[in-house]
């Protein structure tokens, strides 16, 4: 698309001022913090003093890769991240089916589904905080009263129950997310497909391996890059439910770094971690621009 | 049965078992809300007992003590109660706090990338295309690496415990996918109306405001409802950068009821609530953005 000439030369200043304060604000905000965590995992800093700091070489990445915690947080982080992934997309999968359905009222489940996405973790926190509760929460009572426990359950005080629960919590709140994604690829697969397929005399299962699959493995590959990136660093997910406990069972990277911060007034080690974090968001990023082809409107 | 009442038969039985899928799905998605509202109207003595989803003697006692700030830890309550650190008389406050910076930042993110969505769509400048790769990647950064250093920043400028922390703060989560979501949008809109106005002698900017703004108003809400929806939900950031308990927003306020001795259920279930209120509001009105957002491939989770 050619644009008449005098376009280009009177306004393209206008063009210039509009771009200008994502320019300011992206350096702001977004460059600059990136760059300064980069930094400051080179330094010692005490975030009650965060002026006096002294540099420390690689003195916080030998720390936290010789702490046995952040190995075992990063273990739990790809617990947590695979089994979370692998739960979200075959739920995820089977309901965007079942919501591309021609039914009647359809349109009012497809919505509903966006709920979870709204509710704050701090809300699902507290929910699940009360319904998990050993004595008097509801799943406990139920289970009870239906016999299948005889023993109240500590959901969020024995370290698989905590890891459980979280993951629960992560599959109740994401798994929307692919479900929208994929239903919304499934409505631009052609019927003709399928009805091709009928004639042909392909059943049900056949012509879900055979045509719907493959139609959706470019959404699905998408979706699980994205969703594995933002998953491996949650924090309020895991934080406000179990802040990492009990112990440090539900530790991840993203509580690791936290805590180093905070609690071990190590701002420096958790930097450290971070950008070991983003090494890995950085490799997966690579992939993700791979698989997702950018149609540029050169 | 005749082969058609079969056929007939095996259709009615899919579709009972569709609907109650969808049943079983809409329980699963809407009851932990249900319970917490259930729960934030029964009478303390109520909790304990065997669960029911309706309250056998529905109150408003909770509500009352989030909203009125009459706290019964201090001053004439009931004597039972360690002092919380967090009474609730604060609660209006935080929401108020709340409010203030997800509108804030959410104007901050909405008018920038508006303007720079223009930009890139309309005008052909070198590395343009820097700005949606930018925005991608600035997305996918989690908050966990980007809240210490803005934590000096705000330290630097001073700014920390101030409400003005945090609205600047989300600006950081939220510009990068208003950035996206609304490039996406821009690139939509077709250029022949604007083309057509401005050979006509309208100016840029009138082109701009009365053109273009208004058929990318669906964008625009729809970024706009993703950014307040992220601002309000945060923790983190003002976990980090508030240190008075007058300045917290809501998520970091009402997660104090955690730290007395004594969890009071009831109360804690009736802030849920009122927290996702505001937010279902929103949801409710203008779900249709929302999915037009998530269509556009733009969704921060």
């Amino acid at each position: 698309m050619q644009k008449p000439a005098h376009w280009r030369s009177a306004d393209n200043r206008i063009g210039l001022a509009f771009i200008a304060p994502f320019v300011v604000a992206a350096l702001v905000f977004m460059v600059y913090p990136v760059l300064e965590s980069v930094r400051m995992a080179f330094y010692y800093i005490d975030p009650l003093n965060p002026d006096a700091q002294r540099f420390a070489g690689l003195a916080n990445f030998e720390t936290v890769l010789r702490d046995p915690l952040f190995w075992s947080s990063m273990g739990n982080a790809a617990y947590w991240t695979f089994t979370s992934i692998v739960l979200q997309t075959v739920i995820g999968v089977g309901l965007a089916l079942l919501l591309h359905l021609p039914l009647r009222g359809i349109s009012i489940f497809r919505g509903l589904l966006l709920f979870p996405y709204i509710v704050p973790t701090v809300v699902i926190a507290l929910c699940w905080q009360w319904m998990l509760n050993p004595e008097i929460g509801i799943v406990n009572q139920v289970l009870r009263g239906a016999g299948l426990i005889d023993a109240n359950i500590y959901w969020l005080a024995t370290p698989d129950m905590a890891m459980l629960s979280t993951i629960m919590l992560n599959v109740w709140k994401y798994t929307p997310f692919v479900t929208i994604c994929v239903l919304a690829r499934l409505q631009t697969v052609p019927t003709e497909l399928y009805d091709a397929a009928r004639v042909d005399g392909a059943g049900v299962l056949r012509r879900f391996t055979d045509i719907t699959l493959p139609q959706l493995a470019e959404v699905l590959a998408v979706v699980v890059v994205f969703r594995t990136i933002w998953t491996f660093n949650k924090f309020e997910e895991i934080y406000l439910l179990t802040r990492g406990g009990p112990g440090t069972s539900t530790y991840n990277l993203a509580i690791y770094s936290f805590e180093q911060s905070i609690a071990n007034l190590r701002m420096g080690a958790g930097a450290a971690t971070g950008v070991i974090m983003m090494a890995m968001l950085f490799l997966g990023s690579i992939l993700y621009i791979r698989l997702f082809r950018f149609q540029e409107d050169a | 049965m005749t082969p058609m009442q079969r056929v007939r038969a095996t259709r009615w039985a899919g579709l009972a078992a569709a609907y109650a899928a969808l049943v079983a799905i809409t329980l699963v998605i809407c009851f932990p809300l249900m319970w917490a509202l259930s729960t934030s109207l029964k009478p303390k003595q109520e909790l304990s007992a065997p669960p029911t989803m309706i309250p056998h003697a529905p109150t408003l006692e909770n509500y009352r003590h989030l909203l009125t700030g009459k706290s019964q830890y201090f001053g004439g309550g009931s004597a039972d109660y360690q002092p919380s650190t967090a009474p609730p008389q604060y609660f209006l406050g935080w929401f108020g706090n709340s409010v203030l910076v997800s509108v804030g930042s959410t104007i901050i993110s909405i008018v920038i990338s508006t303007l720079a969505a223009y930009s890139v769509t309309r005008f052909r400048y070198r590395y343009r295309m820097a700005v949606p790769y930018f925005s991608l990647l600035g997305y996918m950064v989690p908050s966990i690496i980007l809240v210490f250093p803005l934590f000096i920043v705000m330290t630097n400028l001073g700014l920390t415990d101030s409400l003005w922390s945090l609205t600047l703060g989300y600006v950081s989560t939220t510009l990068p996918f208003c950035m996206w979501l609304l490039w996406a949008f821009f690139r939509g809109i077709p250029v022949e109306l604007e083309e057509a106005a401005l050979i006509d002698g309208a100016s840029r900017l009138r082109v701009f405001w009365e053109v273009v703004l208004p058929s990318a108003l669906p964008g625009i809400i729809a970024a706009g409802i993703f950014s307040m929806i992220v601002s309000w939900n945060d923790y983190l950031f003002a976990r980090v950068f508030m240190n008075t308990v007058e300045h917290y927003p809501l998520t970091v306020g009402v997660m104090l009821f955690f730290e007395g001795v004594h969890v009071d259920w009831g109360l804690m279930m009736a802030s849920a609530v009122l927290m996702t209120v505001p937010m279902a509001v929103l949801f409710m009105l203008l779900q249709r953005h929302l999915v037009a957002g998530f269509g556009a491939g733009a969704v921060k989770g």
